[in-house]
């Protein structure tokens, strides 16, 4: 069979599965009797290994295996969760997701066993099941995967317990002379519906008798809370092949395992009989011949009753990329259209107006909803930080915890992509650098365990993300000191620098004040590279430090990257756009009321001092003649700095495309961009982050 | 069939005039020629670039072919053109040329390569040969060489 079309699908739901025992091995560390948490492990695992079972990826299946059975003895209480397993098993997650990337990478799992790993595990369990008292040998669980089960295993129904009254019933029923049926249906495990499959099992059951007991219950399996397998307790008139065939009949039923059950196997505990035992698996093969020939017909009713599991659809993100693309072609035509409409205003009669009105609001809104479409929750990016404070916390021997809000805060899938290394650097360095040792902690009457926090949220139409801790914050004498000794800035500069902009230091390139190189952090490659990344993404990253109490590095990201609105201003002959998300407001200024401190133009707004930038100087362009009487002023904001752009003349609001400029030309960094206007023409777009 | 088996040998080149001098381009980088059109200013870029244009939705860098081979200030006309290059998939360049004339085909033995400075590299340098073509002599221009500044 091929199976190329289910790796993505696979890779994905690994994903998915790695992340949840992630998550869920954290937790147990944190309250090890937890056995819900035991639970979702032992099922993640189970569904892992068959995953990569059915993938044929033997060198996963085996790992998870053996993980499986550490847990599966967990669950069953015969061991119990200790800081040693722990280690081994997020050893063991560390090793599958190599096998994952190794999958992602060539679509083949590569040739590490990890025998080291699985000797581990093995280990844990030949302990963990040594000290408690009824313990089942090992080896036997431990076997290796490519052994079959046994067939004993097979009628797992036997080992269901039984309640009296279903004891009863069954000796009721076999008093009016119907038979009671044990039974164990495997569904295969390349299924997808496969609580489908159930639910028309249970439906053809009940159709020609009783089902008194299933396991898991009819409510967990029509939730697909189970794996490929589950058992009933039957009582049916009908003999024992006609069920059989009943069974079977539901397509995409591997193996029907039907017994008879006698009052005395009621009563009696299971012991294995051979001559059923062998009766059993030989009909399950006849019966499994008759799937592979009936299931078409069914195919069609089965379509109809498929519950609604998951209404969403898997696309290439290609496919997003181009659709934008299309959208953002759609607003270039239509801004085409509305210069059109406004050069030729007299000539066109208010309907042709409307239906322009009426084109825009469109593509207005079909931006937006594609937008939303791309859009993924930060989440898929920070859930992996957990585990990494965890390790980090062992490595550096420090107590530190992490506090995450806002996981669910949506960025565009682009940016996703993007954002992971440079937040997981900042917190790296708030774990290394940030928080004090625990012994220093203690010293200065700080709570023992270190604070980091990330919290993300939306503001306008910029996503906002904070990473803090509660350290010792930034020492910045240290700092002035060190970027004088590696020539950055010189004595007498370092004096003139107030603590903001000495912290805006630490962004230089090649610039660590850690005073020991660790291999957490402190390489001196680090910060730059954060801060040249999230302006790449069209964000700015900022920091707070309080000496003693803590830094704050504050992320700040465009929602989406192709489409922005923006506000086209002329300056001379030529036509700028600056992004609306950086405007605070635009006045009018009178010329007089133009200060001079320290040579440099100022005006005051609101009782605030806001510098002045020529943005005619900025450009290179030729000085005006006579200066106007009033100067129109865009004032823009970075951060909690504002400063003034005096343009000549505002054109109004418009939804703009940002369009790269080629490669072989060398492009200013206040320009983040290009973008074609209604007429054709081409306008630069002002990054006003790079002049505040 | 005689034109495939001479394929190893001759080139194709587009013929473009920049004052008095013909200039030749390698006919497979050309994706297109352009007439004049409103080329916007990019400030602080190199001196030689006029701007970008915006061709099909795409923004286009364009270069002054007279400034990048250090030649005097030249008229834009009537017959000006902007060949559009691409040198590499999803990068393309506009070269500005007073006149685009023919295309023409030179065989190997047509074109006299020039002689560089011994350890000079083949980038940097903006013409790799000369042409002759009937009684005229045709600069070529270097591509690589171009875009490597």
């Amino acid at each position: 069979m091929d199976l190329s079309q289910y790796l993505e699908i696979f890779i994905d739901e690994t994903k998915e599965h790695l992340q949840t025992l992630n998550d869920q091995v954290l937790i147990m560390e944190q309250d090890p009797e937890n056995i819900d948490t035991v639970n979702e492990i032992f099922r993640a695992a189970h569904s892992l290994k068959g995953m990569a079972g059915t993938m044929g990826f033997k060198r996963m299946q085996r790992l998870t295996h053996d993980l499986e059975n550490v847990f599966s003895e967990i669950r069953n209480g015969k061991m119990s969760v200790t800081p040693d397993i722990v280690d081994i098993v997020f050893k063991c997650l560390d090793a599958l997701e190599g096998y994952l990337a190794n999958i992602q990478d060539s679509a083949d799992e590569g040739t590490e066993d990890n025998e080291e790993i699985i000797d581990l595990l093995n280990a844990t369990l030949a302990t963990g099941l040594g000290q408690s008292e009824d313990s089942e040998p090992p080896k036997a669980e431990a076997a290796p995967v490519s052994a079959p089960a046994g067939e004993e295993d097979k009628r797992k129904f036997r080992k269901l317990p039984i309640a009296d009254y279903e004891v009863n019933a069954m000796k009721e029923a076999m008093e009016r002379g119907m038979h009671a049926y044990g039974a164990t249906v495997y569904i295969q495990e390349t299924c997808i519906l496969k609580a489908a499959r159930a639910f028309l099992v249970f439906k053809g059951v009940e159709a020609v008798g009783e089902i008194i007991r299933s396991e898991p219950s009819s409510q967990d399996i029509e939730d697909e809370k189970f794996d490929f397998d589950f058992s009933l307790f039957i009582i049916s008139e009908k003999s024992k092949e006609e069920i059989e065939k009943i069974i079977s009949n539901v397509s995409e039923i591997k193996e029907v395992v039907l017994e008879p059950f006698t009052p005395e196997t009621i009563q009696s505990t299971p012991e294995p009989e051979p001559e059923v035992v062998k009766e059993a698996p030989k009909e399950a093969e006849e019966s499994g011949e008759k799937t592979e020939a009936a299931p078409e017909k069914k195919k069609a009713a089965e379509t109809k009753k498929k519950p609604v599991v998951n209404r969403s659809v898997r696309v290439d993100i290609e496919k997003l990329d181009d659709l934008m693309n299309l959208v953002s072609e759609l607003i270039i035509a239509k801004n085409g259209l509305v210069s059109v409409s406004e050069s030729e205003e007299s000539s066109h009669n208010q309907q042709f107006n409307e239906q322009i009105e009426y084109l825009e609001r469109i593509t207005t809104n079909l931006h937006e909803s594609v937008m939303k479409v791309r859009m993924v929750p930060i989440e898929s990016v920070v859930n992996r930080f957990p585990r990494m404070i965890r390790d980090l916390s062992k490595k550096l021997n420090k107590e530190m915890e992490l506090i995450m809000t806002g996981e669910e805060t949506e960025l565009d899938r682009t940016v996703i992509d993007e954002i992971g290394d440079p937040l997981m650097h900042m917190l790296r360095n708030a774990a290394d650098h940030g928080l004090e040792s625990t012994l220093d902690r203690i010293k200065k009457g700080k709570p023992q365990v270190g604070t980091i926090r990330l919290n993300a949220y939306q503001d306008g139409n910029n996503v906002t993300i904070e990473v803090s801790d509660d350290g010792g914050g930034v020492d910045v004498e240290k700092v002035k000191a060190s970027a004088v000794k590696k020539g950055n800035i010189s004595e007498e500069q370092a004096e003139m620098m107030s603590d903001k902009e000495a912290i805006d230091l630490l962004f230089q390139p090649a610039f660590s004040t850690a005073e020991k190189i660790s291999d957490v952090s402190g390489r001196g490659v680090g910060l730059d590279v954060v801060k040249s990344k999230i302006e790449g993404l069209g964000g700015d990253v900022e920091v707070n430090s309080v000496l003693g109490e803590g830094t704050t590095f504050i992320v700040r990201l465009p929602l989406t990257l192709a489409i922005i609105q923006a506000l086209m201003v002329d300056i001379r002959e030529e036509k700028y756009a600056i992004p609306l998300n950086s405007i605070v407001t635009v006045e009018d200024i009178p010329s007089e009321d133009v200060k001079l401190i320290q040579n440099k133009e100022v005006i005051t707004l609101r009782g605030s001092v806001i510098p002045l930038i020529r943005l005619d100087q900025v450009l290179d362009m030729e000085p005006a003649e006579e200066e106007p009487e009033s100067l129109v002023v865009v004032i823009v904001k970075k951060g909690d700095k504002q400063a003034g752009l005096v343009i000549d003349n505002l054109i109004g609001q418009q939804e703009i495309v940002i369009k790269p400029f080629g490669k072989y030309i060398y492009i200013h960094r206040m320009f983040s961009g290009a973008t074609i206007l209604g007429d054709g023409g081409v306008a630069l777009i002002i990054d006003a982050n790079t002049l505040v | 069939m005689a034109e495939i088996e001479n394929m190893d040998e001759t080139k194709q080149y587009i013929v473009a005039k920049l004052g008095s001098e013909q200039y030749g381009i390698d006919i497979a980088y050309v994706d297109n020629i352009v007439r004049m059109q409103k080329i916007t200013r990019v400030p602080k870029t190199q001196p030689y670039f006029l701007g970008v244009i915006n061709l099909r939705g795409e923004i286009i860098p364009v270069m002054s072919m007279r400034d990048k081979l250090e030649m005097e200030e030249g008229e834009i006309t009537g017959s000006t053109r902007i060949i559009i290059i691409k040198p590499e998939q999803n990068a393309s360049l506009g070269l500005l040329v007073d006149e685009v004339r023919e295309v023409v085909t030179l065989s190997e033995e047509d074109v006299e390569k020039v002689a560089y400075d011994n350890g000079r590299e083949d980038t940097g340098i903006y013409v790799t040969g000369v042409g002759k073509y009937k009684d005229t002599l045709i600069s070529l221009i270097n591509i690589s060489g171009i875009i490597s500044d």
